[in-house]
């Protein structure tokens, strides 16, 4: 082992307490180690100590023994002090070190810095060294406090990233697994429906009217539950959609219902967006469809529009319907959530849940402004794509 | 269309899909002969005529399920679609499963096509009816 010249501390395996200052000297000459102890005595540390010289001893202290600070001379006979900043990298171990020296040369200093020294301490102004050490403290503490809260953050976002996958997992295999039984429940109460109808009584039809419509309808829950889960399953590589032809999409895939209500549809030019052209078609064919499914007595007119904020692009779908009361304006994006009786109004309360999900993917928002009886607009943002200042007259139509 | 009767293995263990869908085949005038198995270790039994199969018929079309018990669907393609005798016969994939990870992977094993168990019963048979009226009527098959 080493020649220890000085040890307070007598069991070296004993961490020292928390005032007494851990120190490895790596000095050859005995006076100037007193030296250095006595001084950052005088500082005000208490201090434990061992004295190494040769490179040997120092990598085997510092694998034994967690040092708080390294106080090494630039000079010994047989390495240099500054050879120990290599062997700390090595070991992987953060230790400060500081060079106390009888002459270094500025050049030399830098270089020292540079190399991962923390400071350096001439010997005839020994008096610093409390200062240094302790600053070195310091800096050491605030390292190690940013590494903890990096890899703190870093554990959570894995934490986080894991259940997220977890819970889509989740609904995909589950809406998967639960849907063959479920198929045959819908299947089989059809074909009872379908053979036994007035062969039984008015109340087993009805009964089993009941049963049928209950399957139908968690078959539906099961599929839209689905169709959230996969949402961001699939990435398109940056490619971009064309605004203009995602809300024709819509319009064509809308055209029932759109032709039932006699509602208008007014679309202003829209921009380019980086985003699956398919999940861009159901954003706006969930909108418009609400828009349509929530209509007033007045002849319904649903306006589509686009404006460029910024970074973004800032989508309008606004309608006079029948409007939506403030304090629901937050839990209608809820998956599941409705706020009219099922006879009302037709719905399982996903679609918004889904636009919501879309645009969040693509890092947009969604909110609205309404009141009842007063219309709704539901407002979206998406990045906008670095180049669309053109594109959006490229692709003006109409 | 040959003049022998169409010779059909049906890979499914479910028995109330098994109803439906033979009930759905026997409801058209172009039925063929309906061969069942359970699972897809049968289904290759069948397929190499093995064991009990040893007299089995060559079937002219398939229809597979994807999630049996023992082997599944994918082992059951896998096998006989690398099989220079077998590869030719004709499989129609017919699954609960939507997910597009499980369409794209039976293409690649060399599924014939793909269709998802319809949830209601018309539809249901009405997709039975039309893989029939395609690969019965419709489609030209090998001898």
């Amino acid at each position: 082992m080493t020649d220890t010249a000085t040890s307070t501390a007598s069991e070296a395996e004993c961490p020292a307490s928390d005032s007494t200052l851990r120190v490895l000297l790596v000095e050859d000459s005995p006076v100037d180690a007193e030296l250095i102890l006595l001084e950052l005595r005088r500082g005000g540390f208490e201090v434990s100590s061992d004295l190494v010289q040769t490179i040997e001893d120092f990598t085997r202290q510092v694998r034994a023994h967690p040092y708080q600070m390294i106080l090494a001379d630039y000079n010994l006979p047989q390495w240099r002090g500054i050879e120990a900043l290599g062997v700390l990298r090595r070991e992987g171990l953060d230790i400060p070190l500081i060079l106390v020296s009888g002459a270094l040369g500025d050049v030399t200093a830098v270089e020292c810095i540079k190399q991962g020294a923390t400071d350096y301490v001439l010997k005839d102004s020994l008096a610093r060294l409390p200062v240094a050490v302790r600053r070195a403290l310091q800096e050491k503490r605030l390292r190690d406090q940013r590494q903890k809260g990096e890899k703190d953050l870093a554990r959570k976002v894995e934490e986080l990233a894991r259940s997220n996958r977890d819970l889509e997992q989740f609904a995909y295999v589950a809406s998967h697994d639960l849907q063959e039984p479920l198929r045959m429940v819908a299947a089989y109460t059809q074909l009872l429906a379908e053979r036994y109808r007035g062969k039984l009584d008015a109340d087993a039809d009805k009964f089993i009217g009941y049963a049928v419509e209950g399957a139908v309808r968690m078959q539906t829950l099961i599929l839209d539950l689905l169709a959230f889960s996969r949402v961001g399953h699939n990435g398109n590589g940056g490619k971009t959609s064309d605004c203009n032809r995602v809300v024709e999409e819509a319009l064509l895939n809308l055209k029932a219902a759109i032709d039932e209500s006699g509602a208008v549809v007014t679309q202003d030019a829209l921009p380019l967006i980086v985003a699956e052209q398919a999940q861009l078609i159901q954003v706006f064919q969930n909108l418009i469809g609400n828009a349509i499914k929530f209509r007033g007595k007045e002849a319904l007119v649903i306006r589509v529009s686009a404006e460029r904020q910024g970074t973004q692009w800032l989508f309008e779908v606004a309608d006079n319907g029948i409007g939506i009361a403030p304090e629901y304006h937050e839990v209608i994006f809820t998956i599941f959530q409705r706020l009219h009786a099922r006879g009302e109004y037709p719905g399982n309360g996903v679609g918004l849940a889904i636009c919501k999900k879309i645009v969040e993917h693509y890092g947009g928002r969604i909110w609205l402004k309404s009141e009842p009886g007063q219309g709704c607009t539901f407002h979206f943002t998406l990045p906008a794509t670095p180049a669309d200042e053109k594109d959006i007259h490229a692709s003006r139509h109409n | 269309m040959p003049p022998d009767t169409i010779e059909i293995l049906l890979v499914d263990d479910s028995p109330s899909d098994l109803d439906l869908i033979r009930d759905a085949l026997a409801a058209c005038p172009c039925q063929g002969r309906v061969h069942t198995v359970p699972d897809g270790e049968e289904a290759i039994a069948f397929l190499h005529r093995a064991g009990v199969y040893a007299s089995a018929a060559r079937p002219d079309l398939i229809i597979l399920d994807l999630n049996l018990p023992r082997k599944d669907g994918r082992v059951v393609l896998a096998d006989f679609k690398s099989e220079p005798t077998l590869r030719s016969i004709p499989v129609v994939v017919f699954t609960t499963s939507h997910s597009r990870k499980d369409i794209a992977r039976s293409y690649e094993l060399g599924a014939n096509c793909y269709v998802s168990k319809p949830g209601s019963l018309e539809d249901f048979r009405k997709a039975v009816q039309a893989i029939q009226q395609f690969w019965l009527s419709v489609a030209c098959l090998p001898d």
